[in-house]
């Protein structure tokens, strides 16, 4: 049993599903924006990345871990709201470039500003969790407190993101909003109020992401969304960008088959495998492994 | 983009571009018509990412990876094959880079929304981690060095630089070099925009319906525009290995994917003016940064200094997009509109 | 009521429609008619500020409701079924039904109740995607769907739309029974002007976007000029 417990392949999937998730996390926050306002935002990774710089200064102040990310999800709620009303509202009906590259120009400025206050130095924020191994009969397993607790934010912060969509009246407000605005209009929901309010569960979720990954032994960078934001893309548009529980499960076989190729083979090759799957998965399926055909309205 | 005009007349627009552009490489120093070269490669690149947006309306955010393909052929092929011509060299990497479009393209162009444009970031992301694994022969981090161009002597006789000037005789030559691919480059493309496909696809850019009215295998029409796109690219990127002396990844990060983006924008996309002002930008872009620096007193070593650039023009390409979309290009439009209309005003 | 005064709209260089004034009186069905492209869904639009006018005045009883939004209006009770019926198709019927309930202060579970014994067959169907319902059966859930928030204006954007003469047939005259059971004010546009006219008491006819007549729907429906170049209908 022991010998099971801290075998390469389980210690591979488990490792998988600890980075899966947060690919994962990124994922689903792309879903929801892009279920809400059709815009696919490329500045995700630096917004979240910019969130949990303001709380680490706050840990920097004598804040504690839990207060700190608390404050991560306020900030992330506020600057993603506020994001949609002043950089986002202004593109809804142009062509689809527009907010492409927009949401790329604020990618630059917001690295660049975070660079420009923080350094590129790494930091290393401590969560309340110790990231060494449990261990199973003398040998280390691949999980740690560390990994438990990344693994049941992330899941805790879907499950949230699922039931508020699937089983509240505001859930239902926002899912109208986004798959039928006008409709949604003409029933007195207040639509413009809700494509904004998902940007800022998208932050949220974001933010979760972000706190996840700056708490990693590895630390925290301004680029530090970049490589993942690339990962969860690929999930979110396996999944079929449509469909939360898609990229959720997308991102933890992404972050499994990751740390194959990594144990395996070689890390430099990950993100070009990542990138030939996805061209193979849109050939085969365009609109995705996990949308009904029905759904899509292309 | 020269929508009314005949072929005669494109051939002696693109002369008269080419010849000004040589002419005027006679009067810049050394290390300005180093910059000129490089500029060349650019705006080939960035020609061939304004294509794609005139084109099909969508936007690619992975053209760095196209160039380092078209780079690193070029670098490969003359390790081994050092004595071929430059022009099978350029036509190799084109070729190469397009077949890497047609890759990545099939998929993406079938889908509307922004796919294209994630796929390819995502490309451009997993390429330069590659020559590091693949092996010696790739050059790894190191890269590949190959021989620039050399002025022959009859052109350092033409220019008179003696044995001093040597160096600058060679920048002035590459810079012509680069001027003449260019121009070849910005023909072809304007002959494409105004064939009847080219036509055809502005009108429906962005109206599928419509475009199927019209009869156009919409997907394949659109994946031809992203082969040819990613074919100037690596265009661009074999222009820039000559130019540069040297590939390696650090030549094609993915930053310089969205930097290539800025400057399309910023000079003025879907035109190919905007993509000459566009490769001007990507190569002066820091003298711009320095100058506002000092103008505005920045200490350019502080750390606020040394993100400036990206600060600027990240900034300068979301406000762009939302108030002026046609850039440079659009804007000197506007401003020759405003002049002859004050000189018309002024002969009445 | 709704009245329509001076009203003009335009798309870019096309006027959709040219000074439409007219009055939709409390309690009865006013049928709206014309040919395709008069103006006839524009002006529906337009009442639920869908479409911004260029000129005019729209007054629900007394109040202007030109320069609101779209979703302010809903909440003042006026309720548009538009074209193609708007039900949400990755919506079950259920979620269909509480999405149009959730703006206005009215009791979800009386109100489906209600909408069920109304339309028995929404309530077998309850729990499926509004997209697997039949046409007649989609416009019994937009038709119920705009009920549930008990509005006192109904806007119905060809409800006959697609269906056979029989569902047509029913939906009229369940559209009549709402009608004079609720003391609603309906707005009806509709191509299908025989099936229209027979339910309607007031009858508004567009031609390229000008009312030419407004009268009591019988005198229209006896007009043979009217009957002939603007509404299809060979003179019997």
């Amino acid at each position: 049993m022991n010998g099971f417990l801290t075998n390469r392949i389980l210690s591979d999937v488990l490792y998988g599903i600890t980075n899966g998730v947060t690919i994962g996390l990124v994922a689903l926050c792309l879903v929801l924006i892009w279920r809400s306002t059709h815009i696919l935002n490329f500045a995700q990774g630096p917004m979240a990345m910019f969130v949990t710089y303001i709380g680490l200064t706050q840990m920097d102040h004598g804040l504690g871990f839990w207060p700190a990310a608390l404050i991560c999800m306020v900030v992330g709620f506020l600057f993603s709201g506020l994001t949609e009303r002043l950089i986002v509202r202004p593109l809804y009906n142009k062509a689809e470039i527009n907010p492409i590259v927009v949401m790329v120009g604020f990618f630059t400025v917001l690295e660049a500003v975070a660079t420009a206050i923080w350094t590129n130095i790494p930091r290393y924020p401590v969560a309340p969790f110790s990231s060494i191994n449990f261990q199973a009969g003398g040998s280390p397993t691949a999980l740690s407190p560390l990994a438990v607790f990344q693994i049941v934010l992330a899941v805790g912060a879907m499950a949230l993101v699922t039931v508020l969509f699937n089983y509240t009246k505001l859930g239902l407000q926002l899912r109208a909003s986004a798959l039928a605005p006008e409709v949604a209009k003409l029933l007195g929901v207040r639509v413009n109020r809700l494509l904004t309010l998902g940007w800022s569960i998208a932050g949220v979720v974001g933010a979760v992401a972000a706190v996840v990954v700056a708490i990693n032994p590895s630390g925290m960078s301004p680029s530090m969304m970049d490589g993942i934001f690339i990962l969860g893309f690929v999930a979110a548009a396996i999944g079929g960008l449509e469909s939360p529980l898609g990229a959720l499960v997308a991102g933890v076989s992404m972050g499994i088959l990751m740390q194959f190729i990594n144990d395996y083979w070689n890390s430099n090759y990950a993100d070009l495998v990542a990138v030939l799957i996805l061209i193979v998965v849109l050939m085969v399926r365009p609109q995705g492994l996990f949308t009904k055909n029905t759904a899509r309205r292309v | 983009m020269l929508r009314h005009t005949t072929t005669l007349q494109r051939i002696l627009l693109s002369v008269l571009g080419g010849a000004i552009a040589i002419g005027i490489t006679f009067f810049l120093s050394g290390s300005n018509n180093q910059l000129l070269a490089l500029a060349t490669a650019y705006a080939i690149t960035i020609l061939g990412l304004s294509f794609l947006t005139g084109w099909s309306g969508q936007i690619s955010l992975g053209h760095s990876g196209f160039m380092a393909i078209g780079g690193y052929v070029t670098a490969l092929w003359l390790q081994h094959f050092s004595s071929t011509p430059m022009v099978l060299t350029l036509i190799l990497a084109t070729a190469a880079a397009a077949v890497g479009g047609v890759i990545m393209g099939l998929p993406a162009t079938k889908l509307r929304g922004p796919y294209l444009a994630g796929m390819t970031l995502a490309f451009a992301v997993a390429l330069p981690q590659l020559p590091e694994s693949l092996g010696p022969w790739a050059g790894g981090s190191q890269g590949i060095p190959l021989q620039t161009p050399t002025a022959p002597h009859w052109f350092a006789n033409v220019v008179g630089g003696g044995p001093l000037a040597i160096i600058a005789t060679n920048y002035q030559y590459d810079a012509i070099v680069g001027i003449l691919v260019c121009t070849v480059a910005f023909f072809i493309v304007s002959n494409l925009f105004a064939s009847k496909t080219g036509r055809a696809m502005r009108l429906v850019r962005d109206n599928d319906v419509a475009a199927e009215l019209v009869g156009l295998n919409l997907p394949r029409t659109r994946t031809l525009a992203f082969a040819i796109s990613a074919g100037l690219s690596g265009l661009g990127g074999a222009v820039f290995a000559y130019m540069n002396g040297t590939v390696s990844p650090a030549s094609f990060p993915y930053v310089l994917s969205i930097s290539l983006v800025t400057y399309m924008v910023l000079g003025g996309m879907g035109t190919l003016q905007g993509a000459v002002y566009g490769g001007l930008l990507a190569v002066y872009a820091t003298q711009i940064t320095n100058w506002i620096s000092n103008t505005v007193g920045i200490d350019p070593n502080s750390n606020f200094g040394l993100n400036f650039q990206n600060i600027l023009f990240g900034g300068l390409l979301i406000v762009t997009m939302i108030t002026a979309p046609r850039g440079l290009a659009g804007l000197i439009h506007l401003l020759k509109g405003l002049v002859q209309k004050q000189m018309s005003k002024q002969r009445q | 009521m709704i009245k329509v005064a001076n009203l003009n709209v335009s798309y870019g260089a096309v006027k959709a429609l040219r000074d439409v004034s007219f009055e939709a009186p409390s309690g009865a069905i006013t049928a709206v008619l014309g040919a395709n492209g008069a103006g006839k869904t524009t002006l529906l639009r337009t009442i639920s500020a869908l479409v911004e006018p260029q000129s005019g005045q729209i007054f629900l009883d007394e109040r202007n409701l030109v320069g609101m939004r779209p979703e302010a209006i809903a909440r003042l009770g006026v309720a548009h079924v538009p074209e193609g019926r708007g039900v949400i198709g990755e919506f079950t019927v259920d979620e269909n039904l509480r999405l149009g309930a959730i703006a206005h202060k009215v009791t979800l579970a009386e109100g489906i109740a209600e909408q069920f014994e109304l339309f028995p067959i929404l309530k077998e169907r309850r729990k499926q995607y509004a997209a697997t319902l039949s046409g007649g059966e989609r416009q019994m859930l937009a038709v119920a769907r705009a009920m549930i928030a008990q509005p006192t204006v109904l806007l119905l954007d060809e409800p006959s739309l697609g269906l056979a003469p029989k569902v047509t047939f029913d939906i009229m005259t369940t559209i009549r029974q709402l009608c004079e059971s609720r003391k609603l004010t309906v707005l009806l546009v509709e191509q299908n002007a025989k099936s229209a006219l027979r339910i309607a008491d007031f009858a508004t006819v567009l031609h390229v976007g000008t009312a030419i007549a407004s009268r009591p729907a019988a005198e229209v429906a006896a007009d043979d000029s009217l009957r002939e170049y603007y509404l299809g209908m060979p003179s019997s």
